[in-house]
């Protein structure tokens, strides 16, 4: 855990203490946009204690594929990366006492996290009065699908298919066809980012003031800042817009799509915004008969002509390797970059130098690859571990955060309180 | 509204101060991913001040514009993604102009970010020369592909970073055609937002981290880590195998995918026993639905065809909003595909006052939408307009550098600002 540093006496100017140490976060986030609020807020500094248990696994723990090819709660390589950074306390909340050991845990934390629906927590006997006679300026990060409140509170979706409340679904697809569903749950980690985000404007809150609030997050909301371009032609002028493939949202880039190459689904993704950057490209192909039409010359004629720019371009491209090609035209100051699939992403050198990935010692002797700090910064350095082993900050929650004494916490732990 | 009192002191809600009451941002960025991130700030109270080229932010010539007449007042993409800020302008290729920029530095707490890399190195803007000036100044640079590594000295916009993260060969489109962006700035959003969580926390925590630093956002990384990589980079690493897009919501369980409707398109989803039960009454207990090839989630995926061209028998009758509304109240997850305009009109946002009207001097009043997400304690969301260009000119240099009435006439004949 990162909060081990964080009681460490550090020197104020070392360069890898990090920004949020000495904030204390109970998540009883679950599935996948709960747990990657905690762990963006860990990989910045904060001690995250996720409350789970035996008696109801998380179903993210029990999906494959597992380290070594063998199951077990402890071993999902989906989870591990998607969990990192969140530590792990095992609370039955069935039982009353693991509910008291819950708000004393909260009574000492800074922030409580969680992602079920409107009410979940108040049935749970968390609310966020409940919580306050605990622990007053407490920061309470709630994060529905559509909302705390409003006619739709209670709607059902998943992470998947959240997005077609938001009008993103209507514009995924190819140009002039049906929406096509995009394949996984974009607004999970996209909410939970926001997320982390949305907590760390209220503890500057309470900084300012001494108040703590109940956020509320709709993840419906949240996503729906992503169509805003498209909503504003909606505003302005009544436009509803649709798939349109890989062209530029606002018809302000051509060509603007990406491109077949040599090989079997190998793509070049190709944006051209001014005409600095068309003469670079067609300079970049040997000038072509086709490329100097007046019809191509200027962004306005590319726009209205582009199908038959996009089909012209990838006959070209099509002749081609699609990082060869792509270097090229960089070469030419043109922005072009492969299309990457995902056996592609650990050979990428731009991922390799930035450590986007990480091959990472898990404590029941396995090596796996999970993702570490996805944004960098020059002086703070993330700690990072894979997605909690189940219950792994008990003793350090329990006995050191709360002061239990060893005999009251082995005989938490045989009753299956702490479980 | 009176903008001479536009900054982050000011209540930023209804009438209670923001919750990043305090922190003073510079916004040097252009278009959507620095601009949006940068309006994260000003909306929760921050105050920002938007520096632009003297011929404005790209986005100020894109649109999209009122009957589609281009005029740099009357940008939707830059009403959107400016509001609360005060704007100024200045060209920081002049020496005198960087000189002002240098001075702003000073003053703010944060610098939010976008140029290609070497365009801030051609200006002479690099993070050591900045940290040199503020040595507390948190950076946060917003690029397709980050400061460090192979691709940092290219050239790329949100098309190329969301296709190098691995997310459309995975997720989005249809085998043997081209992978797919999602139909807006998804990558830029991304950063944006990531962006934003990071930097805060920087600023936040400065005083414990021993100073300022740069934040490196690589737009196509972020999505890749934590989008793509989540689910998929344990896999590849240890057996060398891994998924492309199907086209098909999910391919392992079914129904769950986009189906039309009447009118339109409906995610549909019925997954679990009672889930699909629901649907089953829903849609009046077809006796296909009995059979056995449609027993569980699994097998009725292996027969997703005859499936779905059962079930859309049964859609092509019926509203989306008809589907969504019988299926919800039967306990399953169904809902409809909306448009942009009836994701716009829907009354669910109206009763949570997502969508707000504000007042703009050349477009004239305009719906928004609101904030993001909701803080009881310290409301925020857009209450001012995007600045005009240039607008805070007179304000910005006055009171924050000082400069006289005579000093900015000379700037301003000298084309910087």
């Amino acid at each position: 855990m990162n909060a081990v540093a964080t009681n460490t006496p550090v020197p104020a100017r070392t360069s890898g203490q990090l920004p949020l140490a000495g904030i204390r976060v109970v998540n009883f986030g679950w599935v996948w946009a709960g747990p990657v609020v905690g762990q963006t807020l860990a990989f910045l500094g904060a001690e995250v204690l996720k409350v789970e248990s035996r008696q109801r696994l998380d179903m993210t723990r029990t999906l494959p594929p597992f380290a070594e090819g063998k199951p077990g709660p402890d071993r999902s390589l989906s989870n591990h990366a998607c969990w990192a950074g969140n530590g792990s306390v095992a609370l039955n909340l069935k039982e009353q006492e693991a509910r008291d050991l819950a708000f004393d845990l909260i009574a000492h934390s800074d922030v409580v996290v969680e992602n079920f629906g409107p009410g979940v927590m108040e049935r749970l006997g968390f609310g966020y009065e409940r919580l306050r006679e605990v622990r007053p300026d407490v920061i309470l990060f709630s994060m529905p699908a559509a909302g705390l409140y409003g006619p739709l509170e209670h709607v059902r979706t998943y992470g998947m298919s959240l997005t077609s409340l938001t009008g993103l679904d209507s514009l995924v697809g190819y140009k002039g066809g049906e929406p096509v569903p995009f394949e996984n749950a974009f607004s999970d980690p996209l909410a939970g980012i926001f997320g982390a985000f949305a907590i760390i404007t209220a503890l500057n809150h309470r900084r300012n003031t001494g108040q703590g609030q109940h956020i509320d997050l709709s993840q419906q909301e949240a996503v729906m800042q992503l169509v805003a371009p498209a909503y504003m032609d909606y505003v302005l002028n009544g436009r509803v817009g649709g798939p349109k493939g890989n062209e530029h949202p606002l018809a302000a880039a051509a060509p603007h799509s990406v491109f077949p190459c040599r090989g079997d689904d190998r793509w070049i993704s190709i944006a051209v915004r001014t005409d600095a950057e068309w003469a670079a490209l067609v300079h970049a192909m040997g000038e072509p008969e086709w490329a100097r039409a007046a019809a191509f010359a200027t962004l306005q004629g590319r726009v209205a002509h582009i199908d038959a720019l996009h089909r012209r371009l990838g006959e070209w491209t099509a002749q081609h390797d699609d990082r060869e090609l792509a270097a090229q035209l960089q070469d030419h100051g043109v922005a072009a970059a492969p299309v990457l699939n995902v056996g592609d992403l650990l050979q990428d050198p731009q991922f390799a130098a930035r450590n986007t990935f990480v091959e990472v010692d898990h404590p029941l002797g396995f090596r796996e690859t999970i993702y570490g700090a996805y944004v960098k910064m020059s002086r703070s350095v993330p700690v990072v571990r894979p997605g909690p082993m189940l219950g792994q900050d008990n003793e350090h929650a329990f006995r050191e955060v709360l002061g239990l004494g060893e005999e009251r916490y082995r005989d938490l732990v045989e009753r299956q309180i702490i479980y | 509204m009176n903008h001479a009192q536009g900054r982050g002191a000011e209540p930023s809600g209804a009438g209670r101060a923001g919750a990043l009451t305090g922190i003073k941002v510079v916004d040097f960025g252009q278009m959507v991913s620095a601009p949006y991130c940068a309006k994260l700030f000003s909306d929760y109270g921050a105050e920002v001040v938007k520096v632009e080229p003297p011929h404005g932010d790209a986005a100020r010539s894109i649109g999209p514009f009122p009957g589609d007449l281009p005029h740099r007042e009357k940008s939707g993409l830059y009403f959107v993604n400016n509001t609360n800020k005060r704007g100024i302008t200045c060209d920081v290729a002049s020496t005198e102009g960087r000189e002002l920029f240098l001075r702003l530095l000073r003053w703010a707490d944060v610098l939010v970010e976008n140029n290609l890399p070497r365009q801030m190195q051609a200006w002479g803007l690099t993070y050591p020369q900045l940290q040199q000036v503020n040595p507390g100044l948190v950076v946060i640079s917003i690029t397709p592909f980050g400061q460090t590594g192979p691709y940092a000295g290219w050239n790329g916009y949100d098309l190329n970073a969301f296709h190098l993260s691995g997310a459309s060969s995975r997720y989005c489109g249809r085998p043997g055609e081209m992978p797919l962006e999602q139909g807006t700035f998804s990558a830029d959003y991304y950063g944006a937002i990531a962006g934003a969580a990071w930097g805060l926390a920087a600023v936040y925590g400065r005083d414990l981290v021993g100073g300022g630093q740069q934040v490196d956002v690589s737009c196509a990384e972020a999505i890749a880590a934590s989008f793509v990589g989540g689910q998929n980079i344990g896999l590849v690493a240890q057996e060398g195998r891994f998924d492309k897009r199907t086209g098909v919501g999910m391919p392992l369980g079914a129904p769950a995918t986009i189906v039309p409707c009447k009118d339109g398109h409906v995610w549909m989803l019925a997954l679990e026993r009672g889930q699909w039960e629901g649907l089953c009454k829903v849609m009046g207990d077809p006796e296909w639905a009995s059979l056995e090839i449609f027993n569980d989630m699994y097998v009725r995926a292996q027969n997703a065809d005859i499936m779905y061209s059962f079930i859309q028998e049964w859609t092509a009758g019926h509203t989306k909003m008809e589907i969504m509304e019988k299926c919800q109240a039967a306990g399953c997850p169904i809902t409809a595909v909306f448009t942009i305009a009836e994701a716009a009109e829907q009354p669910h946002l109206a009763a949570r006052d997502y969508f707000v009207d504000i007042e703009h001097p050349d477009l004239g009043r305009v719906r928004n939408l609101g904030a993001p997400f909701k803080l009881p304690a310290s409301p925020g969301g857009p209450v001012r307009p995007a600045p005009r260009l240039g607008q805070h000119n007179a304000e910005v240099y006055g009171e924050l550098l000082g400069l006289g009435s005579g000093e900015l006439a000379s700037l301003r004949a000298g084309g910087i600002i």
